[in-house]
């Protein structure tokens, strides 16, 4: 018996440690700046939110607060999908006011990210609207993430929140400009098709009712991609309608509007230049008053 | 079924207390019987190939025993090598064969496609051929008995902890221990434990981390900076040492839980001072197999044979040939005439020169075992080439370090930081050989870094992949320059307070840090 008692011994510091290591880790994540922290510990409270995967960064939230003297909260993240950024929306909606506008970039909806899913594991201990999603849609990491607690910081997400320990992520933005690589390729595009699928008509219809009903002004968009590569998708237009006819909203399509390649980073993301000139033409526009 | 999978756990937590609750043959054909479920959760149909490859060599080697007419052995051995060779050729490099020939007779002019066929390559067929037929050839050599029975062979071709991807393990080291009658011993358990989720924590969390950075770097190389590409490469050197030789912990601790004892296949490579030392340290299995059953017999450091001139002849006509390149003609037929005039000087400047030969056959047929592709096989020339030069100019080298009294401590560092990076070159065209246009992908990849475009960190991108990367190599190599690696298991048996303090670690690190996707093992495509 003396030689079996290492197993126990193993299995209880194995969990006494996975759950301090948890708790230690959830500390650490509410001492962050990072924007899912500041959702959940009430420090969002904004007049314009943003929605999108990596392509919804490019809304630089100085520039916008500078032109509409609007606070503004974004809750995008590389390649977010938008069943999460539901949940996001409407855990946002209900920790605080309304925002007066809803800016989401639609061309978020070409996937679904499990990976990314299981990142916010962490965020479940303040989100029963992710918890939910998370267990009906990746059982395995939402039941891993319930046994191990370290395992729920296991993630990008995680890696970014502690990145942004010190300072806030509000000012984040890409300076980069898009290298003469690039712009030669770009003569030579395949067609580009986005995997759209009426799934994300549902999710969409599911915001655009619940901003409805709180009263917040929803636009759709299409953010700017350097010209050729917006050339080469070939089924922009028909994404568009759908959504159109499934949401009754239509969207907005920015997507050729920058030709120059000094306001790109690459084919799918404006560098700063890029986001500011596009931010001004939607100020134009009256989307963002 | 893979190791870092569901099933296998499964698979494991009913075959263990079988496996112990068993005896003799009883528990042997449980082992037999839990291989072939093992391979066959794959793809059962391939399950015939190792039966038949089994029955053929379990035959040829009772054959073998009783046979004395020479010429009659040599006629079995060759159905052996035949049969295993064939099995490789077809269900591994047909296509490739065909591909190659097709793009010749393209660069002659021929504008028709030859018929490639569709085939799936089976999981594991060079481990398990290879060690079938060192079965063959020691017992044609009669270096080993002939086994007999033929549970016992069949499990010893069929051994599921190292059926799929190695240790390649000699039929002299493995087949003996079958004969012990073995208990379940907890010393054996804790060491294999902890060998195993050595493995894991190299598979998971530190192969598995970095593959998508490198996965993103080889995708379109002229996207990056150069030192996004130059940490790229450095990810994949520890991305492929991490996923092969955690597969071979994993392996070599399940079999010391079941009672066999494997010999390490890895011993910290990345340390080594010049390449004869790094082959003796990767894939040690596979190299010291080559060493045994092809480098010797093409006569070694001692002479050459036949062999040697036909693979050298054949590798130079076939790179002529392929690339189109005329230079590279006459550069081969240059060295060629160099090398019977240099060797016809003396009878040591000729073992010199078949010395090469030997080693560069080896080291081509060592790239062309890893894969059907020529970029495999210039991986395979790297390495030979490297060898030579360090045989060239290695004692000048020696001497001049000396000579300028360099500290041995900084010597020691200079060569393995050279020897490490010339290996990364390497590996360029090991990893660019699974991308569409191998060769332009690897040297578009080497040219990106030596421009040294954008060298600086603000071009990285995916920043966190990158400290990651680090902070997981950094502990391996802690582990590894600690020399933790090697006394570990023993401290686990004798500790349990270490025991279960490093374990715990372990199942921390694993979940806090581990990737747990469906990620299959890299040289399971081998």
């Amino acid at each position: 018996m003396k030689k079996l008692l290492w197993i126990p011994l193993l299995l209880l510091l194995t969990f006494v440690g996975d759950r301090i290591g948890g708790w230690v880790l959830k500390q650490v994540v509410e001492k962050s700046q990072f924007r899912y922290t500041r959702l959940y510990k009430g420090q969002a409270e904004a007049e314009v939110l943003l929605v999108g995967n990596s392509r919804g960064l490019i809304f630089y939230q100085p520039h916008i607060e500078a032109i509409t003297e609007k606070n503004t909260f974004n809750i995008c993240y590389n390649g977010m999908p938008i069943d999460v950024a539901r949940r996001l929306i409407e855990d946002y909606f209900e920790h605080y006011t309304a925002p007066q506008q809803l800016l989401l970039d639609v061309t978020m909806c070409d996937r679904s990210n499990n990976p990314l899913m299981a990142g916010f594991n962490m965020y479940t201990p303040y989100s029963q609207n992710l918890e939910e999603l998370i267990l009906d849609s990746i059982p395995k990491s939402g039941y891993a993430g319930k046994l191990s607690h370290l395992y729920r910081y296991n993630s990008e997400v995680f890696q970014r929140t502690l990145a942004y320990m010190n300072k806030s992520d509000e000012s984040w933005t890409n300076e980069r400009v898009m290298n003469d690589f690039l712009v030669e390729e770009a003569k030579n595009l395949k067609p580009y098709h986005i995997s759209y699928d009426t799934v994300y008509s549902g999710e969409l219809r599911a915001i655009a009712q619940l901003c409805q009903a709180k009263g917040t002004q929803l636009h759709f968009l299409v953010n700017p991609y350097y010209p050729p590569f917006a050339q080469s998708i070939n089924n922009l237009d028909s994404i568009k309608q759908v959504i159109l006819a499934e949401t009754q909203i239509p969207v907005k399509d920015y997507s050729t509007l920058l030709k120059d390649h000094q306001y790109f980073s690459d084919y799918q993301h404006t560098n700063t230049e890029g986001s500011k000139k596009y931010l001004d033409q939607l100020k134009l526009d009256g989307i963002l008053d | 079924m893979i190791f870092n999978s569901l099933a296998f756990l499964v698979f494991i937590a009913v075959f263990l207390p079988l496996y112990f609750s068993l005896k003799g043959k009883a528990r042997l054909l449980l082992c037999l019987a839990g291989s072939y479920f093992f391979y066959g959760w794959w793809n059962y149909y391939f399950l015939s190939l190792i039966v038949f490859s089994t029955l053929i060599d379990y035959f040829v080697g009772l054959r073998l025993e009783n046979e004395q007419n020479q010429n009659t052995r040599k006629n079995l051995l060759l159905t052996s090598m035949v049969v295993n060779l064939g099995f490789l050729g077809v269900f591994k490099y047909f296509n490739f064969f065909i591909e190659s020939f097709t793009e010749m007779l393209q660069g002659w002019g021929y504008e028709g496609s030859l018929t490639t066929l569709s085939i799936i390559l089976p999981v594991g067929i060079s481990f398990y051929t290879f060690q079938s037929m060192s079965y063959t050839i020691d017992v044609y050599y009669k270096k080993i008995k002939v086994e007999r029975d033929f549970i016992r062979f069949a499990t010893f071709i069929s051994f599921f902890p190292q059926l799929v991807a190695g240790p390649i393990v000699r039929a002299s080291d493995f087949l003996p221990q079958f004969q012990k009658d073995r208990h379940f011993e907890w010393d054996r358990l804790t060491a294999g434990l902890g060998q195993i989720l050595w493995g894991f924590f190299k598979k998971v969390a530190v192969a598995d981390s970095l593959a998508p950075f490198v996965d993103q770097c080889f995708a379109e190389p002229g996207g990056f900076s150069s030192l996004h590409l130059l940490i790229g490469i450095i990810f994949y050197s520890f991305q492929i040492y991490c996923d092969f030789s955690g597969y071979s912990d994993i392996a070599i601790g399940l079999a010391r839980i079941l009672g066999f004892d494997f010999p390490d296949n890895f011993k910290t490579p990345y340390f080594s001072k010049n390449y004869s030392e790094f082959w003796t340290r990767w894939h040690i299995s596979l190299s010291s197999w080559l060493r045994d059953y092809l480098y010797i017999p093409l006569g070694g450091n001692r002479g050459g044979s036949f062999g040697s001139w036909f693979f050298i002849a054949l590798f130079m006509l076939l790179a002529v040939v392929m690339t189109g390149w005329l230079w590279l003609g006459i550069a081969c037929l240059a060295l060629a005439a160099w090398s019977f005039w240099y060797k016809r000087q003396s009878d040591k400047h000729e073992r010199t020169i078949f010395n090469y030969m030997n080693l560069m056959v080896t080291m081509l047929l060592g790239g062309l075992w890893h894969g059907a592709g020529w970029a495999f096989v210039f991986w395979g020339f790297l390495h030979g080439f490297y060898q030579i030069i360090q045989r060239l100019a290695g004692p000048i080298w020696n001497k001049m370090l000396d000579a300028i009294r360099v500290p041995n401590l900084l010597q020691n560092a200079i060569a393995i930081l050279l020897v490490y990076s010339s290996t990364c070159l390497a590996w360029i065209y090991f990893r660019a050989a699974n991308e569409p246009n191998d060769f332009l992908t690897a040297n578009e990849y080497i040219l990106k870094i030596v421009s040294l475009e954008n060298f600086n960190f603000g071009s990285v991108i995916n920043k966190f992949w990158v400290v990651k990367g680090f902070l997981l190599i950094g502990m391996l190599l802690l582990v590894e320059i600690t020399n933790l690696r090697f006394t570990y298991y023993k401290i686990v048996q004798t500790n349990p307070i270490f025991r279960v303090i490093s374990f715990a670690i372990l199942l921390w690190l694993i979940s806090f840090m581990g990737s747990f996707g469906s990620n299959s093992f890299i040289y399971f495509q081998f």
